[in-house]
């Protein structure tokens, strides 16, 4: 993979640009287990409700990194010539079984010189249009 | 005093007393084609591309070693790990169908109890391809028995 070529495509980004909002889910139960069972992350708080009680929730809440895996569609659906060299993210909030989240963008800085690469700032919202993954991703331009 | 559990081993090889983070020893993994599939299917990446998704090494911080070692420093079976933040920076993307291996070191805080895992994912001549950092949020149990 080319992780970067060195001039920005006419139609690069600007800062204030627009990621528009995908919705992800309702995630159900069903969703947690095969999450768990492809990615290896099979805590009961997860999947089980009285484990979800014991620390004080209402429900099972979805993986967090199940959530923080729509980032990348996100920003692969926006634009496919794009390295996603750095993500970060904080968890704020458990969405809870049953429950979806929408997903957006914002380019924060665009910079075409010495490499195109983009800040973007990214969130998930849940219910009520509650914060509950506020994050940053550093993009690269991708040749091929 | 020798044991065969590497969590177990990695605990016991740090100093009495010392600080800073307990390491495992290195870990060979694989991208295995039907994994990565999987795990893009349930993620909503399968369609965008040909590629290993992003958080997939994630899921190798569920190794038996590693998810010892987080039940171990996390204080017991009473103790939840809650994710509270999450970082991937990547060198270079992963290639499906391709073995790295994994540098993995935990570091214990308290007030609040925290882990902070540190991987580096590298290829077996070296390379580093991605670093992830994981914060992990310790939470006692309020007594209700898991089903």
């Amino acid at each position: 993979m080319t992780e970067a070529g060195y001039a920005p495509p006419p139609d690069w980004p600007s800062a204030g640009d627009e990621i528009g909002a995908q919705n992800f889910g309702p995630f159900g139960h069903d969703a947690l287990i095969r999450y768990a069972a492809v990615s290896g992350d099979d805590n009961p708080l997860h999947l089980d409700p009285a484990a979800a009680r014991a620390a004080g929730l209402a429900g099972p809440p979805v993986h967090g990194m199940l959530m923080l895996a729509c980032f990348e569609p996100l920003i692969m659906r926006w634009r496919q010539d794009l390295f996603i060299a750095r993500l970060s993210a904080k968890f704020l909030r458990p969405v809870l079984v049953e429950e979806g989240i929408r997903v957006l963008g914002r380019v924060l800085r665009s910079r075409g010189a010495p490499r195109p690469e983009l800040m973007l700032r990214l969130t998930a919202r849940g219910p009520g249009d509650a914060l509950v993954i506020l994050a940053e991703a550093e993009v690269l331009y991708r040749t091929s | 005093m020798t044991t065969r559990d590497p969590a177990q081993a990695a605990v016991q090889a740090r100093e009495p007393g010392a600080a800073g983070p307990v390491r495992l020893p290195a870990i060979r993994v694989r991208t295995e084609p039907t994994e990565v599939a999987a795990f893009s299917r349930e993620t909503f990446a399968a369609g965008t591309g040909d590629f290993v998704p992003l958080t997939f090494p994630f899921r190798w911080l569920t190794l038996p070693p590693i998810r010892a070692l987080i039940v171990q420093l996390s204080g017991g079976e009473e103790f939840l790990p809650v994710h509270e933040a999450q970082s991937f920076v990547y060198e270079r993307s992963l290639r499906t169908g391709a073995d790295y291996v994994l540098d993995i070191a935990i570091e214990t805080s308290e007030a609040p109890p925290r882990l902070t895992l540190k991987m580096t994912v590298a290829a077996l001549q070296g390379e580093i391809c991605a670093r992830l950092e994981t914060i992990l949020r310790i939470v006692r149990l309020k007594g209700e028995t898991l089903s």
